[in-house]
């Protein structure tokens, strides 16, 4: 055991000092996020087509009056065409559901807003989706329309409408963006980083010089994913440190569960890059294999953009792509603070995934190095 | 007698072509065996079930007394290996890649300065120790190279065409190495297109064409058998003189593999 972790440990040094070496490779993973973060830091698009919209209407007023207002605005949103409305009774359902990012806005009816109508008043409360800036105006809009256009059972001078959001001030592209470019950077290290190695090695024929050693096969294998995860962290606190000091992306969550997300995602993907190498035996077969894998994955995540401006078919792919999760919960967890509970389905999703992936790959990789 | 390989009936096939069919060998200890064999004769894929890098599709190999299968740690402590590519990391320094190995090897941390600076003086690469191997020569590559292999002091070392294409001084630095480890009482396989590599370094020859052993013995034995006056003369009459105009390998997206 302890000489398996000193195995382990000596070849992620050497395949760390071998990246270290290598000047362009060095430059690549310090320059590859700046550049990403500075790109899509100013040029992210300021306004997208966007339709239905979900968002969630908590009615707590079960008084005739209480029901009807609810039910004007239910339809009122329902026919504008840029939402789709779930109704709840519960407050912190509808909360969970817009720290997961199911619905991107609550319009709650709180008790007693009926009598408050009766005598003359009454206030609403909308709590908006902060992770995009653009969404979350496009909904308020629409929302502070559908209001005024409300005619019984009261006028639109009777309503209160109080806008607030999960956190406390403004959020701009970036607390949007930032998480998403985080997990990224951390994941293409895991998913073509080991990919790459074993391929070059494989080329140079140094593979054999390791196979060759009196050493476990799964100490090479775990030694290369661990260089692998220290490159993937160094990418992501690069791209962190920017966020906050360039871009004053505020960092609301819990330090370790935003680690935990990350650590998973990394080690799922460098799972999947092993997976992956079990099939390709040259550099640039790897280099291919793994754009194909990464490019849709990047668009199709919600790293970049919100979910919502894909077709609905485009959607569906991206509820199948593991980074899809990743991005969601270390979001969620990042900029709205979420708690374990939020999140715990793709924390343990994302195990459970994990997991899956290395008992394929660990036999896999083993069978394709010694056929 | 005893031996440092044997094999019986070792076979490997990939999906249904038959690479190595039933080979058949015994090394002797202390001896300098060569297996020479035309391109696609099956050399390499024998020597990589021998150094545990492929697994035997049937038959067995006994090297330094263990079972390559069965016992494949035990086969990789016993033996050296010298590929025909550098099993070393262009951007690590000499002494860095000598370390490493070593390391990986099992070599004691105390002996480790001691080893890694015998080898390379022996080699007359102390003086490029802090150099990246990436940087060395092609002669001063294969000298470490082989080193790099006798990090662990192995009882048996494979030398798989270590004189390609190397100057004529480094193949003379080599081939009066191979004889010095046997003379240190090292077992050595060796594989060469240069038959009179083969008559120089080889005490015994083993044949090998289209994954079969031809003919194997003492060198001297097998010139008095085919009435030849060297080896390349042996190796003629059995393996032919047709040009071998085949089509092997794959095209990777790099083109040559």
């Amino acid at each position: 055991m302890a000489s398996g972790i000193s195995h382990t440990l000596l070849i992620a040094k050497k395949d760390l000092t071998e990246f270290y070496r290598v000047k362009p490779r060095l430059v690549t993973m310090i320059v590859f996020p700046i550049v990403l973060m500075l790109l899509f830091g100013y040029m992210f698009p300021s306004s997208g087509a966007v339709n239905h919209v979900p968002i969630a209407v908590v009615v707590q007023d079960q008084s005739p009056q209480g029901m009807q207002l609810a039910d004007r605005f239910v339809y009122l949103a329902q026919s504008s065409g840029l939402l789709d409305v779930t109704t709840t009774d519960s407050v912190s359902w509808a909360q969970q559901q817009l720290v997961l990012n199911n619905v991107y806005a609550i319009v709650i009816f709180h008790q007693g807003i009926g009598t408050q109508l009766s005598s003359g008043g009454g206030t609403v409360e909308v709590i908006l989706d902060q992770l995009n800036p653009t969404l979350d105006s496009a909904v308020k809009g629409e929302i502070e329309q559908i209001f005024s256009q409300m005619d019984a059972p009261a006028s639109p001078s009777a309503l209160n409408v109080v806008f607030q959001g999960l956190i406390p001030g403004t959020t701009g592209s970036f607390e949007f963006l930032a998480p998403g470019v985080i997990a990224m950077t951390a994941i293409i290290g895991g998913l073509s980083g080991l990919a790459m190695t074993f391929s070059r090695e494989r080329e140079l024929g140094t593979l054999d010089g390791l196979l060759m050693a009196p050493i476990s096969r799964l100490s090479i294998i775990f030694g290369k994913g661990l260089a692998q995860i220290v490159r993937g962290a160094v990418s992501s606190v690069i791209v962190f440190v920017i966020s906050v000091l360039l871009f004053d992306v505020k960092v609301y969550g819990n330090p370790l569960l935003m680690i935990l997300v990350l650590f998973e995602g990394i080690l799922a993907f460098t799972g999947m890059g092993m997976l992956a190498t079990s099939f390709v035996s040259d550099q640039e077969s790897a280099q291919l294999i793994m754009l194909m894998i990464q490019f849709p994955m990047i668009f199709l995540s919600g790293a970049l953009f919100p979910l919502l401006q894909l077709p609905w078919w485009l959607r569906m792919i991206s509820y199948i792509l593991p980074l899809t999760y990743v991005v969601s919960a270390f979001r969620a967890e990042m900029v709205l603070n979420a708690p374990f509970s939020a999140i715990a389905p793709e924390v343990y999703g994302l195990a459970i995934f994990t997991v899956v992936v290395f008992a394929l790959a660990v036999p896999m990789f083993q069978r394709a190095v010694t056929k | 007698m005893s031996y440092a390989v044997e094999t019986e009936n070792l076979t490997k096939a990939f999906n249904g072509f038959i690479a190595v069919n039933g080979v058949s060998i015994r090394v002797r200890r202390g001896s300098i065996f060569g297996l020479l064999g035309p391109n696609g004769a099956g050399k390499s894929t024998f020597l990589r079930m021998i150094c545990t890098l492929l697994r035997p599709t049937a038959g067995r190999a006994i090297v330094e007394g263990h079972d390559v299968v069965r016992e494949p740690n035990e086969v990789r402590k016993a033996i050296g290996v010298v590929q025909e590519k550098l099993l070393l990391y262009p951007v690590l320094t000499a002494q860095e890649n000598l370390e490493l190995f070593g390391r990986l090897y099992g070599v004691p941390e105390s002996e480790m300065r001691h080893k890694v600076r015998e080898l390379l003086e022996e080699v007359k690469l102390w003086g490029f120790r802090d150099k990246p191997v990436g940087t060395f020569s092609s002669g001063m590559r294969q000298r470490l190279n082989i080193v790099r292999a006798l990090m662990h002091d192995p009882r048996l070392v494979i030398l798989d065409e270590p004189t390609n294409a190397l100057d004529p001084q480094s193949v003379r630095w080599v081939r009066d190495y191979v004889k010095k480890l046997k003379e240190r009482g090292l077992t050595v396989i060796v594989t060469t297109h240069d038959m009179h590599e083969a008559e120089e370094l080889s005490e015994d020859l083993a044949i090998m064409d289209r994954g079969h052993v031809l003919e194997v013995g003492p060198v001297q034995e097998l010139k008095s058998k085919y009435n030849a006056h060297t080896v390349e003369d042996v190796f003629l009459k059995l393996t032919g003189r047709e040009l071998r105009d085949e089509l092997s390998g794959r095209i990777s997206a790099k083109g040559w593999r």
